[in-house]
C-alpha cells in the first residue's frame, strides 16, 4: 500500500499548498485600496442618497468586514472550498454565478494552447536538440525565441488587422452575435470553436516557444549519457533509440511542470482578452484589478485558478509516480 | 643589439602551448573561449553592447528631448524624415532632408495638414554636433547633440501624437526598461540568493517548508499578482517613484525561479567533500556559503541572472502595457508598444512600429547571450558531443 500512503501524502501537501496560496491571495485583496462597503456606498451615493461614515460603518458589520483579519481569511476559505465567494463589490452579483461557465471556457481555452505547444514543442524540440546540422539548429531557435520575444498583443493586433483588411471581420469576442447568450447547442459549440482558435494561437505562440526551450534542454541533458550510448551500443538507433530512452527521461520534469506552465499560460490571458474582446475569466480579472479594484472578484477568480493548477500538479505527481517509481521512493524514503 | 632566441614552432611545441594554456587559464579564460566560437551569440553579444550603449549615451545620440519639452508642434504623427543625398534639383555632399509646412484653410477643410516642400531652398542640411536642448551625462550637463539640421528639426523615427521625436524617445526607453530589468532583477536575486541558499544548504524540513512557500508564490500567475500591487499604488505618485516602485514589484515576483536554481545547485554542491573538509575544519555555515559554495557556481548565477533579464523586461513592457506600469511621461518600451495599439496607428502611423523592432532585436540578444553564456560555462560542453 505504498502507493496508497504515497497518493495521500501528495493530496494533503496538495491541500496545505492551496491554503497557503488562498492567503496570500486573500491578503493581496487586502492590499488594494478601499474595501467591500465603501465601494457598495459610493455606488449608492452616486445615485443621490446622502452616505455617513456611519453608514459606511454600519455597511462593514453588515458584510462582516470588522471582524479579525484571519476570522475573515477562515471564512473566506471555508466558502471558497464550497465554490461561494460571495457577491462581487461593484457588480452586486452572485460571484459563482458570473462567473459560472465563463471560467471553464478560459481553462478550456489555455489547456489547448498547453496540448498544442507541446504537440509541436516536443518532436521539434527533440529535433533540434539531437540534430548535428548547425543552420537547422540555429534556425530553430530563432524562430523559437521570435516567440518569446514577440509580444502577444502584438501577434494578436497584427492578425486582426490582416483579418480586417482581407476578411472584412475583425475575428474578435468569443462568439458571434447571435450566439453570445444563447444556451449550449451544436452550432453554438461551432461558432465557438470558428473563434476560440484565434485566443488558442496566439497563447500557443509563446508558450511553444517556451516548451521547445526545456525540451531541448532536457534533451540535451540525457542523449550524452551513458544509458543512451549502451543502447546504441546495443543496436537500437534512429527514432526507436530518442522515443525508448531519452526522451522517456526527459519527459518526467515536462509532466511535473505542466500546472506551472498553465500559469504562464493564463498569465497573458488578460492581454490577449483585452485586445480581442473576449468574454471570459481573463478579462473580468483584468476589470476587476485594473478598472473597478473589486477584490471579491479578483480574489475569487485568482483562487479558483490556482485551485486548478494546484489539482494538476497533483494528478501529475501521481502520474509520475505511477510511471517512475524513483519519484515513489523520493518520497517515502 | 641583443638577439633574441628563437623558438622553433614545431607541432609538438604549439600542442604543448595550448594545452599548457588550456590547464592554466582561470574560469572566465575559459568560458570566453568557449563563448567566442558561438557565432549567434557573439552577433547577440555585439547587439547588446551597441544597445546598451545606445541607451546610456541616449540624450548624447538623438537630438532632441524626449519629453514634452523637447516636442516639436507643428509636427504632430509626423512621417519620418529620411535623409537623402539626391533629389530632382540636384544632388548634394551634405544629406538633407525636406521643409514641412503645417496649414488649414478652407482648401483643406479646416483641417491641419502637412505639406513638403521639396524646393532646392527649403532643404534642411543635417549637421553634426549642433547645440539643443540640454541634457545630463554623467553628472555633469552637456547640449551637443550628435546630429541635427541646420533649420527646423529632424525626426528620423518620425513624431507621435504630441510631436515628440520618437527616435530620442525610442532609446531613452531602452534606458528606462534596462534599469527597471536591472533592479528588479538585483532584488530578485538577492531574496532568490537567502532564500535558496538557506534551503539548499540546510536541507530537511527547512528545505521542505521554504520548498513549499516558493511553490505557492509560484502557483499564483504573476500578472494578476502586478496587477494587484500595482493596484495598490496611489495615482498621486510621481513618474519616478512609480517607477522605482514597479521594479521593485518585478524583482519581489520574479524570485521563485531563481531561488529554485540555487537551491539545486547547492544541493548538489554542499555534499561533495570539500564542503565536508571546510565543515570539517570548524567553518561556520555562512563562511561555506560564501567562501566555498558561492564561488563553485558563480559562473551558472551570472547565467542565470542574464537568462532572467528578458524575462523582466517582458514583464515591465506587459504590465505597461495594460496601463499598470510605467504611464507616458516615462519614457519606457513598454510605454512605447502601448502607443502602437490603436487601430490609427495602425492603418495610419505605421512608424509608431519602429521601436517594436528595437525590443524585439533587445530581448532576442539578451536570449542569445544567455543561452551562449550557459553552454559556454558548462565545464562539460565540449566533452558532451
Amino acid at each position: 500500500m505504498l502507493f496508497a500512503r504515497f497518493a495521500i501524502t501528495r493530496a494533503f501537501l496538495a491541500m496545505f499548498t492551496l491554503i497557503l496560496v488562498s492567503l496570500i491571495v486573500f491578503s493581496l485583496m487586502e492590499l488594494v485600496p478601499g474595501d467591500c462597503a465603501e465601494r457598495y456606498l459610493a455606488f449608492k451615493s452616486s445615485q443621490g442618497s446622502a452616505i455617513t461614515i456611519a453608514d459606511i460603518d454600519a455597511e462593514r458589520v453588515r458584510l462582516g468586514l470588522d471582524r479579525p483579519y484571519l476570522v475573515r481569511w477562515g471564512s473566506w476559505i471555508f466558502n471558497a472550498f464550497q465554490g461561494e465567494f460571495g457577491d462581487s463589490c461593484i457588480l452586486r452579483l452572485n460571484i459563482s454565478e458570473l462567473l459560472g461557465q465563463k471560467f471553464w471556457l478560459s481553462l478550456a481555452i489555455c489547456l489547448t494552447s498547453l496540448l498544442v505547444a507541446y504537440l509541436i514543442a516536443i518532436p521539434v524540440g527533440i529535433i533540434s536538440a539531437t540534430s548535428k546540422s548547425a543552420v537547422l539548429n540555429n534556425s530553430l531557435r530563432l524562430v523559437s525565441y521570435l516567440g518569446l520575444a514577440m509580444p502577444n498583443f502584438l501577434l494578436a493586433l497584427m492578425i486582426m488587422l490582416f483579418s480586417t483588411i482581407y476578411f472584412g471581420d475583425t475575428l474578435t469576442g468569443l462568439f458571434s452575435k447571435e450566439f453570445r447568450d444563447a444556451a449550449w447547442s451544436y452550432d453554438r459549440v461551432k461558432d465557438f470553436l470558428s473563434r476560440a482558435w484565434l485566443p488558442v494561437f496566439i497563447l500557443a505562440w509563446s508558450a511553444t516557444a517556451f516548451a521547445i526551450q526545456t525540451v531541448r534542454a532536457l534533451m540535451s541533458d540525457e542523449v550524452g549519457k551513458l544509458y543512451v550510448l549502451a543502447a546504441s551500443a546495443r543496436g537500437v538507433s534512429g527514432r526507436r533509440l530518442l522515443w525508448r530512452y531519452p526522451a522517456r527521461h526527459s519527459l518526467g520534469p515536462i509532466i511535473n511542470s505542466l500546472g506551472f506552465d498553465l500559469n504562464r499560460i493564463f498569465n497573458e490571458l488578460p492581454i490577449v482578452a483585452l485586445i480581442l474582446v473576449l468574454t471570459e475569466a481573463g478579462s473580468l480579472l483584468y476589470d476587476a484589478l485594473a478598472a473597478s479594484n473589486d477584490q471579491q472578484l479578483a480574489g475569487a477568480i485568482i483562487f479558483m485558478l490556482t485551485a486548478s493548477i494546484v489539482t494538476i500538479n497533483f494528478i501529475t505527481d501521481i502520474i509520475l509516480a505511477l510511471t517512475d517509481p524513483r519519484v515513489r521512493r523520493s518520497i517515502l524514503g | 643589439m641583443t638577439e633574441t632566441p628563437t623558438i622553433e614552432e614545431t607541432d609538438v611545441n604549439v600542442d604543448q602551448k595550448a594545452k599548457e594554456a588550456y590547464f592554466t587559464a582561470g574560469q572566465g579564460q575559459l568560458i570566453w573561449a568557449r563563448f567566442k566560437k558561438q557565432k549567434a551569440a557573439m552577433v547577440g553579444a555585439g547587439l547588446l553592447i551597441v544597445l546598451i550603449l545606445s541607451g546610456f549615451f541616449a540624450p548624447f545620440l538623438t537630438p532632441y528631448d524626449p519629453t514634452i519639452a523637447g516636442r516639436n508642434k507643428d509636427y504632430l504623427n509626423g512621417a519620418p524624415n529620411v535623409p537623402s543625398f539626391c533629389d530632382e534639383n540636384g544632388c548634394s555632399l551634405r544629406p538633407f532632408v525636406y521643409s514641412f509646412k503645417r496649414s488649414r484653410s478652407i482648401e483643406t477643410n479646416f483641417r491641419w495638414v502637412t505639406t513638403i516642400d521639396t524646393s532646392l531652398e527649403a532643404r534642411r542640411y543635417v549637421v553634426f554636433f549642433p547645440q539643443g536642448d540640454e541634457y545630463k551625462l554623467l553628472g555633469m550637463t552637456f547640449n551637443t547633440h550628435l546630429f541635427g539640421v541646420d533649420s527646423g528639426k529632424i525626426h528620423i523615427f518620425g513624431t507621435d501624437a504630441t510631436g515628440k521625436d520618437i527616435y530620442s524617445r525610442t532609446l531613452q526607453a531602452i534606458n528606462t526598461s534596462l534599469a527597471v530589468g536591472t533592479i528588479g532583477v538585483f532584488i530578485a536575486f538577492v531574496l532568490a540568493l537567502i532564500i535558496g541558499g538557506i534551503s539548499g544548504y540546510y536541507g530537511g524540513w527547512i528545505d521542505s517548508v521554504l520548498q513549499m512557500i516558493t511553490d505557492a508564490v509560484r502557483t499564483i500567475p504573476t500578472i494578476p499578482l502586478f496587477m494587484a500591487l500595482a493596484a495598490f499604488i496611489p495615482a498621486t505618485w510621481s513618474s519616478e517613484t512609480r517607477f522605482l516602485f514597479i521594479s521593485i514589484i518585478l524583482g519581489f515576483v520574479g524570485w521563485p525561479t531563481l531561488a529554485r536554481r540555487v537551491r539545486t545547485h547547492l544541493l548538489t554542491e554542499r555534499n561533495q567533500e570539500y564542503v565536508l573538509a571546510a565543515q570539517l575544519c570548524g567553518a561556520s555555515a555562512g563562511h561555506v556559503i560564501r567562501r566555498h559554495l558561492l564561488p563553485s557556481f558563480t559562473s551558472y548565477i551570472i547565467v542565470d541572472l542574464i537568462i532572467s533579464f528578458p524575462y523582466m523586461v517582458l514583464s515591465e513592457t506587459a504590465l505597461s502595457f495594460i496601463g499598470l506600469g510605467l504611464k507616458d511621461p516615462v519614457n519606457s518600451l513598454g510605454v512605447m508598444l502601448q502607443n502602437v495599439t490603436s487601430a490609427d496607428v495602425l492603418l495610419n502611423y505605421q512608424w509608431y512600429f519602429i521601436p517594436v523592432f528595437f525590443f524585439i532585436t533587445l530581448v532576442l540578444a539578451f536570449v542569445f547571450v544567455g543561452d551562449g553564456l550557459r553552454d559556454a560555462a558548462d565545464p562539460y560542453a565540449d566533452t558532451k558531443k
